[in-house]
């Protein structure tokens, strides 16, 4: 072992600050509990946008969205009208593993399907297609299958029934936390990374049962997040004190009131034309489209030479965006203002891959879920889901109080892999 | 396999106590009957608690948006069980055009919120009973199986608690109903295996046609079709029980899209 120590980085996907805080003094977390009494827990900003395929590009990089290209689940690629769901594959910039000279244990990473040659082990997280291609290297694989390991709930059941999705999300949970002790104390390595995702989706679909103690779901939802503690405790018990211990997630989450459709009100207000009944989605949208949105609130103009039947010239330009910022500023559901900031492209994107990027980014309001897809025929509308991801909120933990940097104000999930570093030079000095 | 019939029989008994129970308690009560598979499973139950006659009035709001086959299901049945029906429209608002043809949770639901209370406080109904799942909704899940509504038929499960039925009697002034939820303990699931094990009819949409089929057909939930081949209630059952979305991917690339984008939608985006 080197005098150095080696680097933990633990994720909690979308878990925010203020959840975390809470769960950890009212008990549910007794061991995060003892965490924070020695270190720093900082609330920190996810990227524009707040979704976890770009935030986890991020956090792995270190880069803006323009540096890594990933802008979302999905895009559209230039020329086409086609959806298309970006990968690892699609990852331009290297994650911090390919930059290291040590040996990495990386499990359960979003957006990392499907796994390449690297130096250690790699088990890519969602979306993957099939566990075949999600393991590295290939020779693991009959290990992790024997431990029942699957990358994620399948949050198809939560439509179906609640208890099964709980079960499912139980199970997954405990298989992952075997495959964790499984590397752990089976692979050499000087970093070790694992995510939890199941709080994400827990979140997603019962966060009114976080609130609400009288919810059927309550002790359920804290129960999760009780064996997900379990599981950081025994990662700590097993550090030594030389050990870097980080911990973060990857965007902020909040009570989801509507779903408001970004490309419902672009066509109610003219800047975006398709016929609803056809099939094929984008592929439907017509020469006087102006500007689309895809997920979760992007928005891109229909940019001339850009896409196949793009009529923005590029004189336009300026007067479309003020136009879309404007509606969007003043655009308001039961009263309320859908969203809480409105972003240009040169705001919040730098890099060599910034014509891929939407021309403007909304954030959504408190409880206002945006969404781009085409088949919404209203612009709000109720939802099964409870929780929304937010674009603050998110967290930082660092163990030790000494000799850790400071965090500094606008630190967003893209900064963890710097700090880190310094964190490292730091403890080398 | 015992074991299911054992659960289901369970589900059964217990749903049709308290049918006879709210029944017994309040007389003056009526059914909603969305000609869905669950409150179709409920009128099923209804005639087992009774001994195949229904002894209340059953409503259907009718939006003016449903199916073809969903009218066609109604009248049949309607007919050949002996059902008082009363369709319930709320003209003034689908002449201003409240709901779309697939419209969701928010507008449907003031169609039907405006319609029912007009029909509830016209009639003096006393109690309603509803065939909703406790793991339908999100937002279900605090349910209860006896639910008082204030005036405004706004949830109000703090002020309620489960089983006290003489506190219900008492609550039950003249600005409130009680809703009696049989099935609240069900799952889709269980709803399919007893529809399975009585033969049940059910509304064709439910089955698989050209590689879709409906899963719910109400106009509270999501009216899109969900990727499936299940053509037999047998399919569908074993298609809950059995198949998840990564079992039924394959390799060719579009499939792998419909895959992600079917696991990007069961999450909510899209
Ligand atoms: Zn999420």
């Amino acid at each position: 072992m080197s005098c150095m120590g080696r680097t933990v980085f633990i994720g909690l996907d979308g878990v925010p600050h203020g959840l975390l805080k809470r769960l950890a003094d009212d008990g549910t977390m007794p061991h995060c509990r003892r965490l924070f009494e020695i270190g720093n827990l900082h609330c920190i900003a996810s990227t524009i946008p707040d979704i976890s395929s770009v935030a986890w590009s991020s956090i792995i990089t270190g880069k803006n969205p323009a540096e890594h290209g990933i802008f979302g689940f999905v895009d559209i690629p230039i020329n086409t009208y086609r959806i298309s769901f970006p990968n690892y594959l699609s990852l331009k910039s290297k994650p911090f593993w390919e930059k290291s000279e040590g040996r990495s244990v990386i499990l359960n990473v979003p957006s990392t399907f499907p796994v390449r040659e690297m130096n250690g082990v790699h088990i890519s997280g969602f979306v993957s297609l099939d566990l075949e291609r999600s393991v590295y290297p290939p020779g693991l694989l009959s290990q992790v299958k024997a431990l029942d390991y699957k990358v994620d709930v399948d949050a198809e059941k939560a439509h179906v029934s609640m208890d099964m999705f709980l079960s499912d999300l139980d199970k997954t949970l405990t298989a992952r936390g075997k495959v964790c002790d499984h590397l752990w104390q089976h692979e050499k390595w000087d970093t070790f990374m694992i995510v939890f995702t199941g709080t994400d989706r827990l979140m997603h679909f019962l966060w009114d049962a976080y609130e609400d103690e009288e919810h059927w779901y309550y002790k359920a939802f804290r129960g999760h997040f009780s064996k997900v503690d379990a599981i950081v405790g025994s990662i700590i018990d097993r550090l030594n004190d030389n050990d870097i211990l980080v911990m973060c997630s990857d965007h902020g989450m909040e009570h989801l009131d509507k779903n408001v459709y970004v490309n419902a009100i672009l066509k109610e207000h003219g800047f975006l034309h398709y016929d609803p009944a056809l099939k094929g989605g984008f592929a439907n949208i017509d020469g006087r489209t102006k500007a689309f949105s895809l997920d979760p609130a992007r928005i891109y103009l229909n940019k001339r030479g850009k896409f196949p039947r793009g009529c923005v010239a590029p004189n336009d330009e300026e007067k479309i965006i003020e136009d879309i910022c404007e509606l969007f500023q003043r655009y308001a559901v039961g009263g309320k203002a859908v969203c809480k900031a409105i972003y240009r492209k040169k705001e919040i994107f730098h890099g060599p891959f910034i014509d891929l990027a939407p021309d403007i980014v909304l954030i959504g309001n408190e409880g206002i879920n945006l969404h781009s897809g085409l088949t919404a025929e209203n612009t709000s509308e109720e939802t099964i889901f409870s929780g929304k991801h937010t674009q603050h909120d998110a967290f930082l933990y660092v163990r030790g109080r000494d000799k850790c940097p400071s965090v500094k104000e606008g630190f967003n999930v893209s900064n963890i892999i710097g700090y880190i570093d310094s964190l490292k030079a730091e403890r080398w000095r | 396999m015992t074991k299911t019939l054992d659960h289901l029989s369970r589900l059964e008994n217990q749903s049709i106590f308290i049918i006879r129970e709210a029944y017994s308690q309040f007389r003056n009560i009526a059914m909603l009957w969305s000609i869905g598979k669950d409150s179709t499973t409920l009128m099923w139950l209804v005639r087992k608690a009774f001994f195949g006659k229904v002894p209340f009035a059953v409503l259907h709001i009718d939006t003016g948006y449903k199916f073809k086959e969903i009218y066609d299901f109604r009248d049949t049945y309607a007919q050949q069980w002996g059902i008082n029906l009363m369709v319930v429209k709320n003209d003034e608002a689908i002449a201003q055009g409240v709901c779309p043809k697939t419209g969701k949770f928010e507008c449907c639901n003031q169609l039907k919120t405006e319609a029912l209370k007009q029909t509830m406080d016209k009639y003096k109904f006393k109690a309603l009973y509803l065939g909703i799942r406790r793991d339908e909704h999100g937002i279900r899940a605090k349910e209860r199986v006896f639910s008082t509504r204030d005036e405004d038929f706004e949830w109000d499960y703090k002020n309620q608690s489960p089983e006290l039925w003489d506190q219900y009697k008492t609550k039950a002034t003249h600005e409130e109903h009680i809703r009696v939820h049989p099935l609240l303990g069900w799952t889709e699931l269980d709803i399919w295996q007893y529809i399975l094990r009585e033969n049940i009819p059910i509304v064709s949409l439910y089955f698989a046609k050209q590689g879709r089929r409906y899963r719910s057909i109400g106009c509270e939930t999501c009216c899109s079709p969900v990727a499936s081949q299940a053509d037999t209630v047998e399919k569908i059952v074993e298609e809950l029980q059995t198949s998840t979305i990564s079992e039924r991917s394959g390799r060719a690339q579009d499939k792998e899209s419909a895959y992600i984008m079917q696991k990007l939608r069961s999450l909510g985006y899209m």
